[in-house]
């Protein structure tokens, strides 16, 4: 019957109860939109990363992840290629000819990553192709065509079919050039491809290199909730001379992304909760107040202030979780929603792409950030009824019951 | 008839002010079973202190009060809060029903809290409203019902726990005549009947009618006492 005296007691005062249930209601709401927004953030970017940059794992040979040198080609790539494909969680498979050098044109000259592919490899593993903006990919040019992104083009003040010279060192240790024709122009949101990669063919690069069919890199993708690290590590076993990574070894700072998101989420609960909680606190001290001299009574009739205190929590606890389901499902919803259409920020895009987001996010929160929601609202919930709570078990029932 | 409540050279002393006040002055007092005591007086004289002080909600400044032997003045809260659930009905001046809960709920509360069976809860309510002549309005809430009905709803709560006494505090100040009367018929009538122990304090001359016992208090201490 406490329990039934509580819940009514929530009702008592409606207009006061229906304002807190409704600041739970947004604040949960605030709580999973936020999330999911900062989430849609996060994946945007990590997504945006192994799609275009690292690929779910990558394999070199230890000495090349050092030094970059590209005398450290992988020495048994074929091996490495026919396990990759008989793997059957590997999507895709890519081997690329790596080497620093410089690109220059008639007006620049800058540092970049020339990178060696097999176009139709490259278009399945990192979705190249879909990256051009303007030209082709790697096709309408007859001999040595080279993809740049669209800042390092604006740098050199080149366009589609202007002439650029690629040097590098070759295998001997010469400074050797070449002469390439832009085909296309690449725009990702990667600041990478955009500002300091070119892309040529793997027969290419390999036959200024002098490195015959040798390559520097092998990165493959896997289908969708495959334990990249597990792989990583089974491929190791494997392939001992060689080193695999998963895109978490290859890129850390994906990794502490990650840990700031979740770390934020949890601040930003944290904050929300705590607003709620103050207002929760303060609903429950009127209606402790409010209600003295009953409190009182129920004393002096002798109900002990064990049941007096849970009673009050009880009151504390429904008027903070009532709202908790709405806001959920509320939350859920719209999350659902957007993360279908998505949220189109074209209006920020320059900004956001300049720092490696995607101008159109789709907000998104796992079942654990749900859970992690739950969990703040109970214990807010808990927390808040303690002290109001607190304030009626020290009530006398013999002042209680001459308060007017 | 045994003694139920024995209050031996009680005195309570406010210091509200640098001047102490006795509210009640070296009262000693007997209540036998199944009385039907007023505690009259002007107001001041002590009446509301003293009820308290007998129902174990105040502590005496001096002296002590027992109830059937036992020493309540010395108890801790939490005892006393026990101690009132096992053996003091109360009925308050301003009925003090719980809003939320019905008539019937109201009553069966307080055995609740005697942890007894959910059939005889209901059961002895029932019973107990019928008694009032209120079982008509057992699913009304106190908001529903007029000040004589809370009232009686007030005295079935304080007979369901089936107290060693009741303590009624002016429970006819807030009631019209008619109310009043059939009040006091059915409190006189569960007297007569359940051998139930009354003690009000009123300066209602109508309780005052009813009673078969009248003490009289004037400045904390007992001025007569009168048994009819």
């Amino acid at each position: 019957m406490i329990a039934i005296i509580a819940w009514r007691n929530v009702w008592r005062n409606k207009g006061r109860s229906l304002v807190v249930i409704g600041a739970m209601i947004i604040g949960i709401w605030a709580m999973a939109f936020g999330g999911g927004f900062m989430q849609s953030f996060l994946t945007s970017y990590i997504e945006s990363s192994i799609k275009h940059e690292t690929s779910n794992g990558q394999v070199h040979q230890p000495e090349f992840t050092q030094d970059y040198d590209i005398q450290y080609y992988i020495k048994d790539y074929s091996s490495i290629l026919n396990f990759l494909e008989q793997t059957s969680s590997v999507e895709a498979i890519t081997a690329r000819s790596l080497v620093n050098g410089m690109i220059s044109s008639s007006r620049q000259a800058t540092g970049v990553k020339i990178i060696g592919v097999n176009p139709d490899e490259e278009a399945q593993v990192t979705e190249l192709n879909t990256l051009i903006v303007d030209g082709t990919y790697f096709e309408g040019i007859s001999s040595n065509p080279v993809l740049i992104g669209n800042k390092l083009a604006e740098k050199l003040k080149v366009n589609v079919k202007s002439k650029v010279v690629l040097t590098f060192q070759d295998i001997e240790g010469n400074i050797t050039a070449g002469r390439f024709r832009v085909a296309g122009i690449l725009k990702a949101s990667s600041i990478a491809i955009n500002e300091s990669s070119a892309y040529v063919l793997k027969s290419d690069l390999n036959r200024l290199l002098n490195i015959g069919y040798n390559v520097h890199e092998i990165a493959y993708t896997t289908v969708t909730g495959t334990d990249d690290e597990a792989l990583a590590k089974t491929l190791q076993t494997n392939f001992a001379d060689d080193k695999v990574e998963s895109w978490k070894e290859i890129s850390p700072a994906l990794v502490f992304m990650e840990q700031w998101m979740a770390a934020t989420l949890k601040i930003l609960i944290i904050i929300i909760m705590s607003a709620l909680a103050f207002g929760i606190i303060n609903t429950m001290l009127m209606a402790v107040l409010e209600r003295i001299k009953e409190l009182g009574m129920l004393m002096a009739l002798g109900m002990k202030r064990t049941k007096v205190f849970l009673m009050i929590m009880l009151e504390t606890i429904y008027l903070s979780t009532v709202g908790g389901p709405v806001g959920l499902l509320i939350g859920y919803t719209t999350i659902a929603y957007l993360g279908k259409t998505g949220i189109d920020l074209t209006d920020y895009s320059e900004g956001l792409e300049a720092i490696g987001y995607d101008s159109i996010l789709y907000p998104m929160l796992q079942p654990m950030d749900y859970m992690q929601i739950v969990i703040g609202v109970i214990t807010t919930a808990f927390l808040a009824s303690i002290y109001p709570a607190w304030k009626a078990i020290k009530l006398k029932p013999i002042d209680a019951l001459h308060t007017i | 008839m045994s003694t139920i409540i024995k209050a031996i050279n009680v005195s309570k002393v406010y210091h509200k002010t640098t001047v102490p006040v006795h509210a009640v002055n070296q009262l000693s007092l007997s209540i036998e079973e199944g009385e039907f005591t007023a505690i009259v007086g002007p107001s001041g004289c002590g009446k509301t202190t003293l009820l308290n002080i007998l129902g174990g909600l105040d502590q005496p400044t001096e002296g002590k009060v027992e109830v059937d032997g036992t020493d309540i003045s010395n108890m801790k809260d939490s005892e006393l809060i026990d101690f009132r659930l096992r053996n003091i009905g109360f009925v308050f001046q301003a009925y003090n029903l719980i809003p939320v809960l019905t008539a019937l709920e109201n009553v069966e509360f307080i055995m609740l809290l005697q942890k007894r069976g959910k059939k005889e809860r209901h059961e002895r309510a029932m019973e107990l409203l019928a008694r009032m002549d209120i079982a008509d309005k057992a699913n009304s809430k106190p908001s529903q019902l007029s000040g004589g009905q809370q009232q009686r709803v007030a005295v079935a709560r304080a007979l369901a726990s089936k107290p060693r006494f009741i303590l009624a505090d002016e429970p006819t100040a807030n009631l019209d005549s008619s109310s009043t009367n059939n009040l006091l018929d059915l409190m006189a009538r569960m007297n007569a009947e359940q051998k139930a122990t009354f003690i009000f304090s009123t300066h209602d001359q109508r309780v005052m009618d009813k009673a078969r016992r009248i003490v009289t208090l004037e400045d904390g201490a007992i001025v007569s006492d009168v048994k009819r």
